[in-house]
């Protein structure tokens, strides 16, 4: 199991990933609400880690990094959308 | 209007009015408390913890802990004690037969009777009470920061205090509740206990006891209410904020996800035990005392980590002897969503067990903290929206508790200068 970032994908979302060809990514969360689990390498979590520190590395149960800012996490979505892919961790922290 | 309490005690305000309050104290030894024990006094001068008129004597908790009994032989699971150091009752010279005088926020606020100081083995009241003596438990981890000393004595108000808004509207004793019980008609009330913002899941736990509750009786008028009460106490980093907890509650009814005349949100000062079965016995003597007449127990109630089975605060009430509580509990599994149903749905109901999907706490926490708005299925959208509103007006940005909401947020009461 890989280390993933979760974001959620409400219906708004939805139509934005569908669009960017992405929607068969979105897995089933909670009625109806879906959830795109953004790939990370273990080098990519350290540096996600160090430059957010709110953020927690759940390495016990989901093995995905939680408790990141919002802004940050609708930053990860727009890549995401903007890149047609779920590739986007390099490019999103060569800014930090 | 009658005001029987638990225990068969009548409830009894034990509140000074303001001339003779000022007379009272004059010259009394002042003793600053802290928050866990001003909120305590509040319980016990307004009733909610009747029979109890102050805090336990060495007797009550012996009773407490070992027979899960006060020294009257009322049922009772939990210490509710005065600590203090004997290097303070040293210095003040405090000895049985004086009086004290409690102070919060550096204002008078209740008198306190010394009837006796008594010490008690920590460790052996963290067993009989949480089942462990593990300070991880928070409950045995607040019993093991006790002072080494304890007072037991009778509790007078001296300065009732200001409840500030937005609890304000949500604040009512136990006498004031069953006063708005009447006057909406309701023969039967169920308590939801909460510390949580609602989403589905909660709603349709307190619709299901409501149906619960309401069992036999005729249908023309409104008979049963629900009755949310929240649990207002010490906060601890990652909580829901209480401003949020309280509000979402209340914009169920005002959305029109209950009616009008059949679900009402209160506030009740206490700092959760975590002690799980026996804090479900607690919880219901308090809502008995509110006049309540059904208490709703649902999966895990009161519990931590994994010190008690998720239905021990069920079963402990089949060995309560009859009339000893007088209040039901309503036994409940959780509701889920469920996809072949295409519903939020009762898992004793339901028999897509494999296909469920459930309202977990952390997805829950995690929706919340990225903002993404739910399905109304999860989330009511007015709820989800009060929490995002409450977190900028209460939260400094979070729903949840921060460093910053516990050191800047405003107080849920004040206690009001007083001259004397
Ligand atoms: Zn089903």
């Amino acid at each position: 199991m890989s280390i993933t970032i979760n974001i959620w994908i409400n219906e708004e979302r939805y139509e934005k990933l569908q669009k960017a060809g992405l929607a068969s990514m979105a897995e089933e969360a909670l009625a109806g609400l879906k959830v795109i689990k953004v790939p990370c390498t273990e080098e990519q979590k350290d540096k996600v880690l160090k430059v957010f520190p709110t953020a927690k590395y759940d390495s016990a149960t989901t093995r995905s990094i939680e408790l990141l800012p919002r802004e940050v996490k609708d930053k990860i979505f727009d890549l995401v959308v903007e890149k047609q892919s779920m590739d986007v961790m390099e490019d999103f922290l060569k800014n930090y | 209007m009658t005001y029987i309490g638990h225990g068969g005690k009548e409830i009894v305000e034990r509140v000074l009015e303001p001339e003779k309050a000022a007379e009272a104290i004059k010259g009394l030894t002042p003793v600053p408390i802290r928050g866990q024990i001003a909120r305590e006094i509040i319980d016990i001068a307004y009733g909610f913890f009747t029979p109890l008129e102050g805090f336990m004597t060495r007797a009550d908790v012996e009773g407490v802990c070992n027979e899960m009994k006060l020294a009257n032989g009322v049922l009772w699971p939990i210490p509710i004690v005065f600590d203090i150091s004997t290097e303070e009752i040293n210095e003040k010279g405090i000895k049985e037969g004086d009086k004290l005088l409690l102070t919060y926020q550096d204002k008078p606020m209740a008198i306190l009777e010394v009837e006796e100081i008594f010490t008690y083995d920590k460790q052996e009241m963290a067993q009989k009470v949480y089942g462990t003596t593990e300070d991880k438990h928070p409950g045995v981890a607040r019993t093991y920061n006790y002072k080494d000393k304890f007072i037991g004595g009778k509790i007078t108000l001296v300065n009732p205090p200001k409840i500030n808004p937005p609890f304000d509207e949500f604040f009512f004793t136990p006498k004031q509740l069953r006063q708005k019980f009447a006057e909406k008609g309701w023969q039967r009330i169920v308590a939801h206990q909460t510390r949580n913002v609602p989403h589905t899941g909660h709603e349709w736990l307190m619709k299901g006891a409501w149906l619960s509750t309401h069992g036999e009786l005729p249908v023309e008028k409104t008979l049963t209410g629900v009755l949310v009460n929240a649990i207002i106490g010490e906060k601890r980093k990652g909580d829901y904020i209480d401003e949020a907890i309280v509000l979402c509650h209340d914009v169920l009814r005002k959305a029109g996800y209950f009616r009008e005349d059949v679900h009402l949100t209160s506030i009740t000062l206490w700092d959760m035990r975590y002690a799980g079965p026996k804090e479900a016995v607690f919880h219901a003597i308090l809502r008995s005392n509110l006049g309540l007449t059904h208490h709703m127990f649902g999966r895990d109630h009161a519990g931590v980590g994994t010190y008690y089975d998720p239905y021990d605060a069920h079963r402990i009430f089949d060995q309560i002897p009859e009339g000893a509580l007088n209040i039901k509990p309503i036994r409940v599994l959780a509701w889920w969503y469920c996809p072949i149903c295409g519903e939020v749905t009762y898992s004793g109901l339901c028999g897509h067990k494999e296909h469920s999907q459930n309202f977990s706490g952390t997805l829950i926490r995690s929706i919340i903290q990225d903002g993404v708005k739910p399905p109304r299925l999860i989330f009511r959208p007015e709820v989800f929206d009060l929490i995002m509103e409450c977190a900028e007006k209460y939260g400094f940005g979070s729903a949840f508790v921060t460093d910053r909401y516990l050191k800047e947020r405003n107080p849920v009461f004040s206690l009001p200068d007083m001259k004397y």
